[in-house]
């Protein structure tokens, strides 16, 4: 129909529709003359007007009606079901669903190779402009030939469907590894330099990736090797968040989850000039690489409000709180972080390169440095307090002959794997400002000097038995130096033994790594002498070497029982310890007791009661 | 609430598309879009299934949110409905275009009985594609009638806003709904031919 004919329909139409039947009729006649196919045209229309009155036609509003196709759009998202054929692909399994659509386990039938295949959502394949832009940087995208970067197959669409198949990785995407949780330096360093190594080569080809973020992050399985995901994708997208008012809106708070179909990412990775909305380049991407730094040490996002708009005024002005009021961290990895969150871009690292070279220079020296502390020199033994004479002794009875070794206080780690020199254990986690130690006491009876029934375990303090024999059991989640001292029951000013560490134990360190166990004695028992009274137990357990008591190794023997005797260095060891006013906080399980205490520096006292 | 500058880059959009710079709507667009999308969400994941949606609520609140209210001239409130009325209309298509995707790609799915109850949604889906199309035939041939309808019905604006809206007086509004009405119930129902 023509707009004229329209016209002249329309015309005779809206005065028609005022007469009633039979003045309408003659009206219509009188109008469309000779013209049958225009009156014909005229009376439909008339008579659809009185059908769509009686059908309340419209009567109400779309979203009325089609409001169910939004919260059904809620539940149920499946643009494709499993087993669906898709061009040449069949959809194995749903993946999951982000802001840009759903993705999809599908086997390529043509190649017969298993990928990922993500369909945009209508939403945003709707929109030609942006879609035009995404298919550019996409095929740019496609030919980053680089390990860290998610391999593009094809991009295409189907039943006008937008898709776009990558390999598959099976793994987890950074943000479920996180999980809440803080890792190591030495993971985080390996992580973020295959972040940068993909970054780098995108650059390269001048594409910034936009959004970089723990989901867009993967891990394989397999070899942990990092994949970088989405390159291009973001300018889809994107908007500018900063435009949204949030306030008060507790689902303004984006993170961690992007409701499937609402196009909105999270911005706590954005950068102040993303933020604002400006031009951005790569300097971008270095930034958000940098927040991820910071949130895998710590933990925390630097940039968080309770809204989006506390969260880019954050992004803009605030500086974060520094890492190491958050936990400890060396201060090379500290300015490497703050230098990649400048806020201005000028102020960052420039290339990814830079930034990869930094943190490359770090990775050796952090494993230099642990190489170095595991082969510390022992510290010679002297042999002043020998075969002084004992008011009371901590003893040792040895179970059969064939354990007597050169060291009674030997103690192994059960792991030896540390003496291999890169192990994980190599790296320096990072520890909390905050110190935790997990013991039990495994108790042995002896009766003339052989054990007596099976040995049992007590989470913390015991009524001691005369024929108990014990061994402490202890582990930290945090890499420390360990230092065990007894107290007897004597009155007056306290002598100590030193228990651990010894000469020969341990390699002779006191260094006790991250999560291991140790045993001490490891093959012999503790046994103390007949005195009644409480029998003290100290644990001491520091993020840093305590050069006043790793030099009371040197008391360490069979013969005194490590024994300390100089009134001037008991008195030192006691000012000591007094002076440390860590409150620990107890938590007794049933099989074993875990103390914590704030700060760099946890003292436990284990009480043994001695009948 | 200190106004953000957010509020006023939207109010200045709003002005520079009043004076018919174009591209100050194509920024709009996406900015409005996802704004009423979220509400729209929120209203029903909130309200459940089968309750109405307050079409004009739900814009009232995002222009609250999105524009700054000082000093705004009743035009640009104008055309923010308008602009509204036209997302509101794509939001709908889009999550209707799903909606018939799902249907037919449905396959060997085993139907739950949940599903089986809710099946009136696709019907309900096509027969929004299909109002859509024929308003884009409409729009052709009298771009201000379908106007009025996107205004009424995917806005849920009343005859005086939309008069207000679309400069012409409300008789003309009740005139022009009444005519592209019937036509569209022509085209939807097959009783006519073109």
């Amino acid at each position: 129909m023509t707009p004229e004919r329209w016209q002249q329909i329309s015309r005779i139409f809206k005065s028609a529709i005022l007469l009633d039947n039979e003045a309408r009729a003659a009206y219509v006649d009188s109008q469309c003359g000779r013209d049958d196919s225009l009156r014909v045209e005229v009376e439909k229309l008339i008579e659809s007007h009185g059908k769509a009155n009686a059908d309340s036609f419209m009567a109400g509003v779309a979203a009325e009606a089609a409001a169910p196709l939004l919260t059904d759009d809620e539940t149920r998202h499946d643009i494709l079901n499993k087993g669906q054929q898709f061009g040449s692909y069949v959809v194995l399994d749903s993946l999951g669903s982000g802001g840009m659509g759903e993705v999809y386990l599908a086997r390529d039938t043509r190649l017969d190779r298993t990928v990922a295949l993500k369909v945009l959502s209508p939403d945003i394949t709707q929109d030609n402009r942006r879609m035009q832009r995404f298919r550019q940087e996409a095929k740019v995208a496609s030919s980053l030939n680089q390990p860290n970067i998610l391999t593009i197959f094809e991009f295409g669409e189907v039943d006008g469907l937008t898709f776009i198949a990558t390999e598959f990785i099976d793994g987890e995407t950074l943000r479920d590894h996180l999980h809440g949780k803080r890792l190591n330096i030495g993971e985080i360093v390996e992580i973020t330099i295959q972040v940068l190594a993909a970054l780098d080569a995108a650059h390269e080809a001048r594409i910034v990736h936009r959004d970089i973020k723990p989901e867009n992050v993967m891990l394989r399985r397999r070899d942990h090797v990092v994949k970088v995901l989405d390159f291009g994708l973001a300018k889809v997208t994107e908007q500018k968040y900063s435009t949204l008012e949030h306030d008060s809106d507790p689902e303004a708070i984006t993170e961690f989850r992007t409701a499937p179909g609402i196009i909105m990412g999270t911005i706590n990775y954005m950068s102040p000039e993303q933020a604002q909305g400006n031009e951005i380049d790569e300097r971008t991407d270095i930034w958000s690489t940098g927040v991820i730094m910071y949130e895998m040490v710590t933990g925390k996002m630097p940039f968080r409000g309770s809204t989006t708009s506390h969260t880019i005024v954050q992004i803009l002005e605030k500086d974060p709180v520094r890492l190491t009021k958050l936990v400890k961290a060396p201060a090379e990895f500290e300015r490497i972080v703050m230098k990649a969150i400048a806020k201005k871009p000028s102020e960052r690292y420039q290339t990814a390169k830079d930034m990869l070279s930094d943190l490359r220079s770090f990775q050796k020296r952090v494993e230099m440095d642990a190489e170095l502390k595991q082969t510390s020199p022992l510290i010679t033994r002297t042999q002043d307090d020998l075969g002084r004479q004992k008011k009371r002794v901590l003893a040792f009875a040895l179970i059969g002959m064939l354990l007597v070794t050169a060291a009674i206080f030997a103690v192994n780690i059960w792991r030896s794997s540390r003496r291999t020199t890169s192990s994980p254990v190599a790296t320096p986690a990072v520890a909390p400002v905050e110190r935790t130690l997990t013991y039990w006491i495994t108790v042995q009876k002896f009766k003339d000097r052989n054990p007596y029934g099976d040995p049992f375990t007590l989470a913390g303090e015991i009524n001691f038995e005369a024929d108990y024999r014990i061994r402490v059991n202890v582990r930290s989640p945090q890499p420390g130096y360990l230092y065990i001292l007894n107290e007897g029951p004597a009155s007056g000013e306290p002598e100590y033994n030193i228990v651990f560490p010894t000469p020969t134990a341990n390699n002779g360190s006191s260094l006790l790594p991250a999560s291991q166990m140790i045993q001490i004695p490891e093959k012999s028992w503790l046994r103390f002498d007949t005195q009644q009274g409480v029998e003290k137990l100290w644990l001491v357990f520091s993020e840093n070497a305590l050069p006043e008591l790793d030099s009371l190794k040197q008391f360490a023997s069979v013969e005194t029982g490590g024994l300390i005797t100089d009134p001037l260095r008991n008195k030192a060891i006691k000012d000591y310890l007094d002076s440390q006013t860590s409150k620990p906080e107890v938590e007794k399980g049933e099989s074993l007791t875990t103390v914590k205490a704030a700060g760099q520096l946890l003292i436990y006292t284990i009480n043994l009661e001695h009948h | 609430m200190a106004r953000t500058p957010p509020q006023h880059e939207i109010t200045q959009l709003l002005a520079q598309w009043r004076e018919g710079n174009q591209s100050a709507l194509d920024e709009l667009y996406p900015l409005v879009y996802d704004e009423l999308h979220r509400l729209a969400r929120r209203y029903m994941s909130r309200e459940r299934k089968g309750h109405t949606l307050q079409t004009t609520a739900l814009i009232n609140e995002a222009y609250v949110r999105l524009v700054d209210q000082k000093n705004v001239p009743w035009a640009n409130r104008s055309h923010f409905f308008a602009i509204s009325a036209q997302i509101m209309r794509r939001i709908l298509i889009d999550h209707a275009r799903r909606h018939q995707y799902a249907k037919r790609g449905g396959g060997a799915r085993q139907v739950s009985l949940e599903e089986a109850l809710t099946v009136v949604m696709p019907d309900q889906s096509g027969e929004l594609l299909r109002l859509d199309e024929a308003l884009k035939s409409l729009a052709e041939m009298d771009p201000r009638r379908s106007q009025v309808v996107e205004l009424r019905y995917f806005g849920g604006l009343n005859n005086e806003e939309i008069a207000g809206v679309l400069q012409i007086s409300e008789n003309t509004v009740t005139r022009d709904w009444n005519m592209a009405r019937a036509w569209l119930y022509q085209q939807l129902t097959g009783s006519g031919a073109n």
